[in-house]
């Protein structure tokens, strides 16, 4: 319809636009009135599925829904007026929260994990989605949160990493297993069979003389070489194989059992733990004419039988590698690096040259055989127990003056 | 038979060195043999520290390398000879008990002539290091050029 001034319509022509105006009005209220309700419903929606806040500009808390109040143990009245300081549970570092603020006050949506506590100290986790309301020069003038629950999914994810992490260690004992069985295990193996042969071959010769003896006197010299040479030597031989090969066995189990074995992480009292070794190891470092500085150590979570295993091991090790030149000095000392307690067991003994330090920790590998009894399980059980604890084992070390080992377990302290 | 090769036997068992001359020597091998107890000690030898007695002047050699040895290992072994400019043409001979298969290759990426298992079983291995010395009666093997 033309605009035209209202005062030259005729009254029929009026009461027509009047009637028609009418008419977009009800439209338009029934229209809005249809809109309020979606909004309601979405809201409802919305409060059905998620943790809803408001904040202002500057953070403070506006709007809460009940999920809000239900997940983080506050009231309505507690929150509103607060900022999200309240539930901080200083899991992130500063710079994360630097990051969503420098993402929204731009005016763009930000999106991540946040791992809050509740009121009661419990921690929650949400996947949490900022979308900030700008004003008509893009400016932010309120902050809508919305938050899913995942604190389940999160401590799912966890335990599936866990699984993953054992997964992962059982492959590698079965690894060295297989590693084992078929390089040392075979080794002694060879020398059985190898050896036996000899014997028959040894045997052969003597009956052969017995069949060859006239007057039933068999020539000493047809003896001489398989009783006084061939024979001692197959069953020395012979004997340091199935030797071996018992001690190989029950070393692999001993290193298999290991990863069976409960462990108890509880607060270790180092010092305590130290002077029982000592004191477990007093004879042999007294007939070592050992000297032995325990200092101070910081305490650490671990399983004190596997840890206690760890140290005597270390010691013992000192022991066996001492120098014969010189008295062996050893030093126990510790300190808090990064959260994780770090022992230093420090010897003057023979040392490990740096080309055959990585394969100190090898399984059934002796860098030094001569060295006197050992099966070659020490350092390699020592790793095994500090890496199922979340600890550490390494070496630095001079060859001729003698190793440092390092063993990291976590400190407790946060 | 002139030039013949010098076998040197690295292996920290000594049952097995053991075995392995006196089956080299059923094989019909007079070569002399020398016996280092790992890896270190035949390295030493090849690479000398300043002023010790090691490898002779224009004295051909064959290593008989066991794998799984205290110190250096037998690949490491095997590594080192093979960056070596002049001892990479000198046959390397992998002795071990072991048939697993990625360490078999690797062996044969770096350049080992052969790889043989020790078996388990006697006859075999008798039968192997007698293949062996046969093998090793037909090798060309260049000399040293220098000490």
């Amino acid at each position: 319809m033309p605009l035209s001034d209202p005062s030259k319509l005729t009254n029929a022509e009026l009461v027509a636009r009047l009637r028609t105006n009418l008419a977009e009005r009800e439209q338009f209220e029934r229209e809005r009135a249809g809109m309020l309700s979606e909004l309601r419903d979405m809201k409802a929606a919305l409060d059905e599925h998620s943790i809803v806040a408001i904040t202002n500009a500057a953070g403070k808390i506006t709007y809460v829904n009940d999920k809000f109040c239900a997940i983080s143990q506050y009231s309505r009245e507690e929150l509103i007026g607060q900022d999200h300081r309240i539930i901080n549970s200083r899991h992130h570092p500063k710079a994360f929260f630097q990051e969503l603020w420098g993402t929204i006050v731009q005016g763009r949506v930000w999106h991540g994990e946040i791992r809050n506590r509740a009121k009661d100290g419990s921690l929650y986790w949400v996947d949490t989605t900022i979308f900030p309301r700008l004003n008509e020069s893009g400016q932010p003038v309120h902050y809508v949160a919305i938050r899913t629950d995942i604190t389940q999914r999160k401590t799912d994810e966890a335990e599936l990493e866990q699984f993953a992490r054992d997964l992962e260690e059982k492959n590698k004992e079965l690894e060295t297993i297989v590693y084992t069985v078929s390089h040392d295990l075979r080794s002694p193996l060879v020398n059985v069979q190898g050896f036996s042969k000899q014997l028959n071959r040894a045997c052969e010769k003597i009956q052969a003389a017995a069949a060859g003896a006239r007057d039933g006197l068999v020539p000493a010299a047809d003896l001489k070489q398989p009783v006084e040479v061939a024979i001692p030597q197959a069953l020395r031989f012979i004997n340091a194989g199935v030797n071996r090969m018992e001690m190989l066995l029950a070393g692999l189990l001993r290193y298999s059992r290991l990863g069976r074995v409960a462990l108890t992480i509880r607060p270790l009292d180092m010092d305590a733990l130290l002077a029982e070794i000592v004191t477990a190891m007093s004879f042999q470092l007294g007939e070592a004419k050992a000297e032995v500085r325990v200092d101070p150590l910081p305490g650490c979570l671990g399983d004190s039988v596997q840890t206690n295993q760890v140290f005597s091991n270390l010691i013992d090790n000192a022991l066996k590698y001492r120098d014969p030149a010189r008295p062996l000095r050893l030093t126990v000392s510790g300190r808090i690096e990064a959260g994780q307690a770090v022992y230093v067991v420090a010897d003057n003994g023979i040392g490990i040259a740096p080309e055959h330090q990585g394969k100190a920790f090898e399984i059934f590998h002796r860098l030094n055989p001569e060295a006197g009894a050992g099966e070659g399980l020490g350092l390699t059980i020592a790793q095994r127990v500090l890496e199922r604890q979340r600890g550490r084992i390494w070496v630095e070390s001079r060859e001729g003056e003698g190793s440092t080992f390092f063993v990291s377990l976590p400190s407790g302290e946060t | 038979m002139k030039n013949a090769p010098i076998i040197l036997i690295v292996e920290d068992d000594e049952g097995h060195a053991i075995l392995i001359r006196q089956n080299l020597e059923a094989a019909g091998l007079s070569n002399r043999m020398e016996h280092f107890r790992d890896g270190q000690a035949v390295l030493d030898f090849f690479f000398p520290k300043a002023g010790a007695a090691a490898r002779a002047r224009g004295e051909v050699y064959l290593v008989l390398l066991d794998i799984r040895m205290p110190k250096v290992d037998g690949i490491e072994v095997l590594r080192r000879l093979k960056a070596d400019a002049e001892l990479r043409t000198m046959p390397v001979i992998m002795l071990t008990t072991t048939d697993d298969v990625r360490e078999v290759e690797r062996c044969h990426q770096l350049g080992c002539s052969v790889y043989i298992q020790k078996p388990v079983d006697y006859d075999r291995f008798a039968e192997a290091i007698r293949r062996l010395g046969l093998f090793v009666t037909l090798l060309l093997v260049p000399p040293l050029k220098g000490g």
